[in-house]
């Protein structure tokens, strides 16, 4: 028998508030590449695709995308799991809907880190939640999660009252450190580090394969026995999914206290723990594609110099970025 | 983890000799701790960390360079970091922590040496 497929597909990967590519930023983008291809015989779309493949770079061709915090998991269940509800649920929510229509039942599980905005302003735009042919279960370690969520559609906020989402919405109280089942996956939360507080999630699947998400947290110089309890929450994960919007020297210094954490503290204890994968997650806002591929090259540079056992693969998520475990 | 104390008429020096991961980064806090006290008794304001005999950092020893540096401003005492190799200049960059730190290209000379 083979294990049905584990896949997560990254809907928004932006930290803090949704941006958006300019039109000078595109342009710019093109201009490069036509130069670059100067002399190349490009006659088909095939031939310009695998041009850009192979000559031109991800910043060069393509962007890391604008949307917050939005995660979908993919398992052998037909209900839907997704991690926070930032501006990349609105795209996820239109998709679904679609594969809805066509028969898949409407059953949403939702895992929330917290409530900050970046993390939870998709929802009012929400397809799936407009329908009342949909359920939508919301997971979350906060006794407040249905409050703020109320709140973000009070009516100086917002023209649709939560009361008026025609879907069938419920909250379920998760403990962190105690292991759930939901629809087939066990799922086991963490507290973070990070202002209000902040939870990280660990899916695993009947095949024995495992996923982390741990965004918005803070890892401090000087708690390394709080730094002890991630590498086991993150023992052997076959993909990690962590907050790396600072580098490390802003991380401890001029951005100490906002709960964030950086691409070196989230490869050493994906190291660790024994990880197999790390996406880096939460992207800057004020950092542009270069800026972003620049932080995943150094990422990796840094895990190979610092490399002790086996290689651990550090990818940088993306808007419509799909890993298969 | 092997490390000697010397003294500039300038500095406190310390030459810590290794690898600073996991295993080995709270004994080089401890000496780096030991460094800044000792540049404050021996009124010294800076303490210059000499990293020629470090093959490389984790982020857990350059968040102890971290602790070191902000103990330094509690004491009155600066921290420089000096003769990195090719790979802690990389590490460095990476971290951003050349942004942090003063990093001198040599060490200067010490006088006599501590324990
Ligand atoms: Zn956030
Ligand atoms: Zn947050």
């Amino acid at each position: 028998m083979t294990a049905d497929p584990l896949l997560v597909r990254f809907w928004g990967t932006r930290g803090v508030v949704p941006v958006a590519s300019t039109a000078r930023e595109v342009r710019a983008k093109i201009a490069n590449a036509l130069v670059v291809a100067r002399g190349a015989s490009i006659a088909s779309f095939e031939d310009a695709a695998r041009f850009i493949d192979e000559e031109l770079d991800f910043a060069a061709t393509a962007t890391y995308g604008g949307a917050t915090s939005c995660v979908e998991i993919e398992s052998g269940d037909d209900a839907f799991f997704v991690c926070d509800m930032g501006s990349g649920l609105q795209q996820f929510g239109r998709e679904a809907m679609g594969l809805c229509r066509r028969g898949r039942p409407a059953k949403f599980n939702v895992f929330l880190s917290h409530m900050h905005w970046d993390h939870i302003m998709g929802f009012p735009s929400f397809l799936p939640a407009q329908d009342d042919a949909s359920t939508i279960i919301i997971h979350s370690c906060h006794p407040d999660a249905e409050d703020a969520l109320r709140r973000q559609q009070d009516e100086i906020f917002s023209a649709v009252p939560f009361e008026a989402m025609a879907a069938t919405i419920s909250f379920v109280a998760v403990r962190p450190g105690e292991e759930i089942e939901v629809d087939g996956l066990r799922v086991t939360a963490m507290q973070q580090d990070h202002p209000h507080g902040s939870f990280g999630y660990r899916f695993g699947d009947a095949a024995g394969r495992s996923v982390v998400y741990s965004t918005d947290s803070e890892h401090r110089i000087d708690d390394m026995a709080r730094e002890d309890a991630f590498t086991a929450f993150f023992r052997e994960a076959d993909l990690v999914i962590c907050d790396t919007m600072y580098s490390l020297a802003a991380s401890n210094m001029a951005k100490e206290d906002r709960g964030h954490s950086s691409n070196l503290v989230a490869i050493d204890l994906c190291r660790e723990a024994g990880a197999r994968r790390l996406a880096l997650f939460h992207h800057d806002p004020f950092h542009d594609d270069e800026a972003i591929q620049r932080m995943h090259e150094d990422s990796i540079r840094y895990e190979k110099l610092t490399r002790g056992g086996f290689p651990l693969d550090v990818l940088c998520a993306y808007d419509g970025l799909e890993i298969l475990l | 983890m092997e490390v000697t104390y010397g003294l500039s008429p300038e500095a406190v020096i310390v030459a810590p000799v290794g690898r600073v991961d996991e295993a080995t980064w709270e004994k080089f806090g401890a000496h780096l701790s030991r460094g800044v006290e000792e540049a404050a008794s021996q009124s010294r304001p800076t303490m210059i960390i000499d990293l020629s005999g470090i093959e490389y950092m984790s982020s857990r020893g350059l968040r102890a360079l971290t602790v070191a540096k902000q103990e330094g401003v509690g004491a009155g005492v600066s921290v420089r970091l000096a003769a990195p190799n090719d790979i802690m200049r990389e590490i460095l960059a990476i971290s951003r922590y050349d942004r942090l730190f003063a990093v001198d290209e040599t060490v200067p000379f010490a006088e006599g040496g501590g324990a």
